[in-house]
């Protein structure tokens, strides 16, 4: 599964990453792997949006097999 | 009314699109633009080479068109044009130009300034400033934060 990064997460972690789609059933699974990984990214991620197919995902969401995540941190705004 | 929402990469020319609004507005009374520039120093005082404007595939052209689309709802104008440039910005150079046109100018005044105090917080980027002091991340201020707020 990729997973992409945007901000000051693609600057800590890099643009994407692939992970093993049989290890993150959910978004709140997905992100404690990665933190766990990349523990000087650990605070931005917490603050981070997940997106599926641009939409906006909770962390209970179930993360399928074919899906990429994003994650969004905060927006800077225009 | 029209709602015109543009993400652009490379060149950002306000008079142009003052020129195409003001083409739009045959009719109207009122037109009132803004134009947000890269400033050339952080708000602490060192001298800023560029912004870097970092955006998403879908996401950023889809957040500029919901405040375009928010601002002809909520304002009595004819017209709102809003054009936002990514990537690596120049200080001194065009970021933004936000307009509306309107038949009295209390709207197209209003209009704008919703505009701009949306976009400064919601609009899908993640902006760095690049210069003397290094490269740092930029995300909205408290004061930015409570403009936004006045609109509800």
């Amino acid at each position: 599964m990729k997973v992409l990064f945007y901000g000051r997460l693609a600057d800590a972690i890099g643009r994407d990453i692939e992970i093993e789609a049989g290890g993150a059933s959910s978004v709140a699974e997905l992100r404690r792997r990665v933190a766990a990984s990349h523990p000087d990214a650990a605070d931005a991620l917490g603050r981070s949006r997940a997106v599926i197919a641009s939409a906006m995902v909770g962390d209970e969401h179930v993360i399928a097999a074919a899906d990429q995540v994003e994650f969004l941190p905060p927006v800077s705004g225009g | 009314m029209s709602v015109v929402a543009q993400l652009e990469s490379d060149v950002l020319d306000p008079q142009l699109e003052l020129a195409e609004l003001t083409e739009q507005a045959r009719g109207d009374g009122a037109i009132v633009a803004f134009i947000g520039l890269a400033r050339p120093e952080t708000t602490r005082g060192d001298a800023v080479d560029a912004v870097v404007l970092e955006h998403h595939p879908t996401m950023t052209r889809q957040s500029l068109e919901d405040i375009a689309v928010a601002c002809g709802q909520r304002f009595d104008v004819s017209h709102v044009r809003v054009v936002h440039r990514y990537g690596t910005i120049p200080a001194g150079e065009p970021i933004v130009f936000a307009g509306a046109a309107s038949i009295h100018r209390r709207a197209a005044f209003d209009a704008a300034d919703y505009l701009m105090d949306r976009l400064k917080t919601e609009a899908v980027f993640w902006k760095r400033e690049v210069g003397e002091a290094g490269s740092s991340w930029i995300e909205p201020t408290e004061a930015d934060l409570a403009d936004r707020d006045r609109w509800g």
